[in-house]
């Protein structure tokens, strides 16, 4: 078979692959390999649990070294040190690791780092540590100062209220002031004091825990502390008071010291001499300055390390990511110990083996090894996984049809077909030339500023717009030419060409006027914009598009009704063309194909100037099936009552042939099978050359296997009958199956057709929406004058637009894009989709780094 | 100007456009998509054309308004 391209239109050819890998060569072949990104490894050793594979050791380091460099992160973030961003590296896309050495030397050197940055850490809270302690102390020693001064003038009324039960607690302080022996010491009186700081909201519990403990046998007094106090374990900033208790006896002040301590409250020690505290507060000054220095030189030290680490650290992260995911897809090789060699099965795309050989002849030219790497073609039964290769237009609609499923291997991808429909059917719906522009400035503007977007933070709703940037693109064009074709911008008539309809010269303001058409003549592009604001503008336009769905509906349905004959002709099962695609093509024409040519047949016919009335075709339809060939008095053409029972008949004989066809030939090509002496194998035996016997249960995976027929290479699999059918054959399984199809099938044309309407009710919604936002703002604006009229057609003409993009774009356009989705998940891709598939999922580094972006 | 006819020459016109899209599309590996998307846009831009002709061709009902004032028509 001549090379082919691969295209969207049906999966790559894929082949699986084994490659013989010399052990010392492994992790540079499998690298060169990821970053080509075109081959899915299969796991060789599903039945070893992830500890016993063979390189966990090395997968372990690299998870040590992940993780440092996560905490220089995070020290990063902490300090506000910016890292330098992966786009910035003029070699981001190739940036990997050459030689293992490079990785145990990139391993030790963030070793070292994290030892420093750590070590710096340390000392740098502890120093901060010390820091709040002095700056807590300084503000003890300067409110205790205060404190002292004012108890020392109240001794003896400390003593009194500490000695004296009955005193009383409270009293007026003038009174008493100034006593006559202010210099009488605390000590001398053998009353103590505890000072310190405890945080704000602990005072009132504190207060309350002393004095009942101690049964008011203390003063305290407590000022706070103006600024916050900041915790360098957690940076949160805590406000703090200071305190100084005054009590009588050691014990007492044991006591109170405990339960300071045990409330949290960091307790200071303060001279009662004056003297001796301003030295105090002297040198804890001085301590704070050199403290701050050496914080501030700490600090630096740590930002310039962080600094220099944040220059590679997204290179160093890249590395290391694509370094682990190559030992865990070595950890799916299975080792042969006698040959020394690395053994590897794989999925990739057929096109791409030349590239891959010559990729790997690459990795062994540079290592200098005897030695080559083999790559060898296996046959096998599997399915291959599908694989559609997209670009970056391509992709999101190839998503869309991702997302409801995996087509089958070589089945028709709806993907390329929805490239346009998708687009269209919404068009439909969504059709105004105005909106339309917008929609499409908005695409064309994501895709102009493509890249600096796509590197950019993005909220969710964003990321799926420009997700789909080059789908809008399509919508808003086609939302354009719809528009055109509808007449409608902005819910305002586009008048393109001279109208068909002509008022008539005279009438008087406030008659009914009735518009007369211009002879021979018929508006040639869209609808008639003389249309517009008439009485019986809906009454025409309802008309118009609940046919243009129905037929269009129609043209959608057939078109994806016939790739199942495409399919049916690639897998070569001609029993589904008979048997399936082509009764239910008869059936769908002669009952919708028929009311497709019946919308058109009356439009085309001029009824007036034949003289006829023009008949019914919903009654004609509802008629054709209660009583087939009695057309009334109103037939669409000669012969229409025959024609409709003929075309009935063929349809009620389809039915039978829909459901037992396929059955019955399925079943008489068995038994064939089986009187030939074919006995139902079930199994596929697989020549590997990958001698291990163990092996076997996971070769034949539970999927449908899939015969390759198109090589000479010599099959080593026993197919039997049609060439997808493993399980035994089972008559009642298939009947089942088949009357179900049918069932679904016939019901379907009719609720499909139905679903269709949705573009008219749709498309009808958002003009009437449309036509009533601009009755309500901007036409209300437009009857004001004078400078009422000026301001009020300013502000409504934003409040216009604003709802315009809000409401009739994004919200509708949402809800318009749904629905065309729906109208392809389900009344497009019921016709043929098959979808059984296994997605093609690479080993690529560039997939890795989508996944997980490094910033 | 624009009569049944115009039907026939827009079909003629989409067949050449097809084939002539078949042919020149750009060779390379997106010459699938340029040719399934230029096809298909071209038949359905068609289909909604020529429906809303074929819907205007010979019409029923003409349009009646009672708001007019006089000339504005």
């Amino acid at each position: 078979m001549a090379p082919h391209q691969d295209t969207l239109f049906r999966s790559a050819d894929m082949s699986l692959t084994q490659l013989y890998i010399a052990n010392e060569i492994g992790r540079e072949v499998v690298s060169a390999l990821g970053e080509l990104g075109v081959m899915d490894f299969r796991d060789l050793n599903e039945s070893t649990s992830a500890f016993q594979r063979t390189f966990t050791q090395e997968i372990r380091r690299l998870d040590n070294i992940e993780r440092q460099l996560r905490y220089f992160h995070a020290q990063m973030d902490k300090a506000s040190i910016p890292m330098r961003s992966i786009y910035e590296f003029d070699d981001a896309n190739t940036l990997a690791a050459t030689s293992a050495s490079e990785i145990d030397e990139l391993g030790d050197r963030s070793q070292s780092l994290e030892n420093r940055v750590s070590s710096l850490n340390e000392s740098y809270e502890t120093l901060k540590k010390r820091e709040v302690e002095l700056t807590e102390w300084r503000w003890v020693l300067r409110e205790a100062g205060g404190f002292f001064d004012r108890a020392r003038g109240q001794t003896d009324e400390i003593r009194q209220s500490i000695d004296n039960d009955d005193a009383p607690l409270l009293r007026d302080v003038e009174q008493h002031a100034p006593q006559e022996e202010t210099e009488r010491s605390f000590s001398v009186m053998n009353i103590g004091f505890v000072a310190g700081v405890i945080p704000r909201e602990r005072i009132a519990a504190f207060e309350r825990i002393l004095w009942r403990t101690l049964r008011g046998n203390l003063y305290m007094n407590q000022s706070e502390i103006s600024e916050p106090i900041i915790n360098p374990e957690n940076n949160e900033e805590i406000n703090k008071n200071v305190f100084v208790i005054f009590a009588h006896g050691k014990e007492i002040i044991a006591k109170i010291r405990k339960i300071s301590e045990s409330l949290g409250a960091d307790l200071y020690s303060v001279d009662e001499n004056s003297d001796l505290r301003r030295d105090q507060i002297h040198e804890v000054n001085t301590r704070l300055d050199d403290l701050k220095s050496v914080l501030r030189n700490t600090k630096q030290t740590l930002d310039a390390e962080l600094t220099a680490i944040g220059r590679s650290l997204a290179a160093w992260m890249v590395i290391i990511k694509k370094e682990k995911s190559v030992y865990q897809t070595l950890n799916k090789f299975s080792y042969d110990q006698a040959r020394k060699t690395l053994i590897a099965e794989a999925w990739c795309p057929t096109s791409s083996l030349g590239l891959i050989k010559s990729t790997l002849q690459d990795v062994n030219d540079r290592a200098g090894l005897s030695v080559p790497t083999i790559v060898n073609q296996i046959k096998t039964s599997k399915t291959p996984p599908t694989y559609v290769k997209t670009n970056k237009f391509t992709l999101a609609f190839q998503t869309i049809i991702d997302a409801y499923g995996t087509a089958k291997y070589q089945e028709v991808n709806p993907g390329l077909p929805t490239i346009i429909t998708f687009p269209f059917l919404f068009a439909v719906m969504f059709g105004d030339f105005g909106h339309g522009c917008i929609m499409t400035l908005a695409a064309v503007a994501m895709i102009y500023w493509e890249r600096p977007l796509s590197r950019g933070k993005q909220d969710e709703l964003f990321a799926m717009a420009f997700y789909g940037r080059y789908i809008m693109l399509m919508m808003g064009i086609f939302s354009m030419y719809t528009g055109l074709i509808y007449c409608d911008a902005f819910s305002k008539e586009l008048a393109i060409f001279p109208s068909m309809w002509e008022w008539p010269e005279d009438f008087q303001p406030g008659e009914m006027i009735v518009a007369t058409r211009k002879k021979g003549y018929t508006y040639p592009f869209g609808m008639d914009w003389k249309w517009h604001d008439t009485d019986n503008d809906l009454l025409f336009s309802n008309s118009y598009k609940m046919k243009l769905s129905i037929l269009m509906g129609w043209a959608h349905m057939t078109f994806s009704l016939c790739w199942s004959f495409v399919n049916a002709r690639h897998f070569k099962s001609p029993i589904d063309i008979w048997g399936n695609f082509l009764p239910g093509m008869i059936f769908f024409q002669s009952i919708f194909g028929y009311l497709v040519f019946a919308i058109i047949y009356k439009w085309s016919v001029d009824w007036y100037a034949v003289g006829k009335s023009p008949p019914g075709l919903l009654n004609m339809l509802i008629y054709m099936f209660l009583q087939p060939g009695d057309v009334g008095d109103t037939p669409l053409y000669n012969g229409q009552g025959t024609v409709q029972v003929i075309l009935l008949l063929l349809a009620v004989i389809c039915v039978p042939i829909l459901l037992f066809l396929k059955p019955l030939y399925l079943r008489r090509e068995h038994n064939k099978a089986r009187a030939l002496g074919y006995r139902g194998i079930g199994e596929t035996a697989r020549v590997s050359a990958h001698d291990d016997d163990d092996e076997d249960g996971t070769l034949n995976g539970n999927r449908e296997s899939f015969a390759d027929d198109e090589d000479g290479v010599a099959l080593i699999t026993q197919d039997i009958g049609a060439g997808e059918e493993h399980e035994e054959f089972e008559f009642s399984e298939e009947m089942i199956h088949q009357v179900i199809h049918t069932i679904e099938f016939c019901l379907n044309c009719v609720s499909h057709t139905a679903s269709y309407l949705r573009l008219w009710a749709l498309s009808l919604a958002h003009q009437q929406l449309s036509i009533v936002l601009w009755d309500m703002t901007l036409n209300i604006a437009f009857g004001m004058s004078g400078v009422v009229g000026i301001i009020a057609t300013v502000c409504l003409f934003y409040l216009w637009f604003v709802l315009t993009v809000f409401v009739l774009c994004i919200m509708e356009g949402t809800s318009a894009m749904l629905h065309s989705l729906r109208l392809h998940w389900v009344e497009a891709m019921s016709k043929h989709f098959i979808g059984d598939g296994i997605p093609f999922e690479p080993f690529s580094f560039k997939v890795l780094l989508e996944e997980e972006p490094v910033e | 100007m624009a009569n049944g006819w115009s039907l026939i020459i827009g079909l003629v016109f989409i067949i050449v456009f097809s084939a002539v899209a078949w042919f020149v599309s750009p060779k390379g590996e997106n010459q699938t998509v340029w040719r399934s998307s230029l096809i298909l846009s071209a038949w359905s831009c068609f289909i909604m054309w020529a429906i809303t002709f074929l819907a205007q061709w010979h019409p029923l009902i003409e349009p009646r308004r009672n708001d007019l004032r006089a000339h504005a028509g």
